[in-house]
């Protein structure tokens, strides 16, 4: 398990996104999304750069590790 | 394959099993089951009475060229759909009721009284497509990055422990002296291995289905 805390959440919500609509427009699967915000999938470089300019926020304010 | 196409093939196939049974039953009743039993092939003159089996025969065999260029043009059509939709391919899971298939390895037990036939037990082999039940499941959807490695963590699974079941059976039953028979010790090695290789291919959908399900219901989309 990945460990680290995850606030993709918190953004997404502050942008009015669905975890539909951000899987769609980051290439992913929304069940992909929802192990995210549980921080339950440790993403790839890429994703992490996707999502968060999909979210408009800096990656380590959406990631956060120890 | 088109609805209609799908349909004549299937009558084909039908019409096929329908004049190989005639033409057996017309050999056997006419022809002194020419053909049909094993005979000298290097002494056989042709007959008239022969034609019936010959062709019902040739069209089996023409259909069966047939069938697996078939199988061969869709393979390479779903494998070229998968790669440029990046999705997985779209089949159904009742096609794990295929998985039935494997209790025809049972069958061995009676052929190899019979008449020391084994290759029955390579059936056990099948076991492994009740993995198309969960392949079903996860047919046509996106095949993200994390699908990706969970698909290669279930396969490596899965093929590790099909692995140590080889490598134990090698152990143990390939010494020769668990059962004490070389006839018995074959038997069991080709069991053993045609489970270990269905186990490999039914544990890599399944563990694949359980890693993309586990815990995910719990929470709901807000």
């Amino acid at each position: 398990m990945p460990d680290f805390e995850c606030r993709l959440k918190t953004f997404r919500q502050m942008k009015n996104m669905t975890q539909e609509q951000l899987a769609t427009q980051v290439g992913v699967r929304r069940e992909t999304i929802m192990r995210l915000e549980k921080a339950q999938y440790n993403p790839s470089l890429k994703l992490a750069v996707d999502i968060s300019r999909a979210v408009e926020a800096p990656i380590e304010e959406i990631f956060i590790f120890d | 394959m088109k609805k209609n196409q799908k349909k004549w093939t299937v009558i084909i196939g039908v019409v096929v099993v329908l004049l190989n049974l005639a033409s057996s039953w017309y050999s056997v009743n006419f022809n002194e089951s020419r053909i049909l039993a094993p005979m000298d092939y290097s002494e056989y003159i042709f007959q008239w009475k022969d034609l019936p089996m010959i062709a019902s025969v040739v069209l089996a065999v023409l259909y069966m060229l047939y069938i697996m260029f078939f199988i061969i043009k869709t393979d390479r059509e779903t494998k070229r759909q998968v790669a440029d939709s990046n999705k997985t391919r779209k089949i159904s899971p009742f096609f794990g009721f295929f998985g039935c298939f494997g209790f025809f390895g049972f069958l061995g037990f009676y052929t190899y009284h019979l008449d020391k036939n084994i290759s029955p037990f390579f059936a056990f082999a099948f076991f492994g497509f009740f993995g198309f039940f969960y392949e079903g499941k996860m047919s046509g959807i996106l095949m993200d990055e994390r699908y990706r490695e969970n698909l290669i963590r279930a396969q490596l699974t899965a093929l590790k422990t099909a692995f140590v079941i080889i490598g134990v059976t090698l152990f143990l039953v390939g010494s020769g002296r668990l059962l004490g028979n070389l006839e018995y010790t074959l038997i069991a090695m080709v069991i053993l291995v045609s489970l270990a290789f269905a186990l490999a291919l039914f544990l890599s959908e399944y563990l694949l289905y359980r890693y993309d399900h586990d815990d995910l219901y719990s929470e709901s989309e807000e």
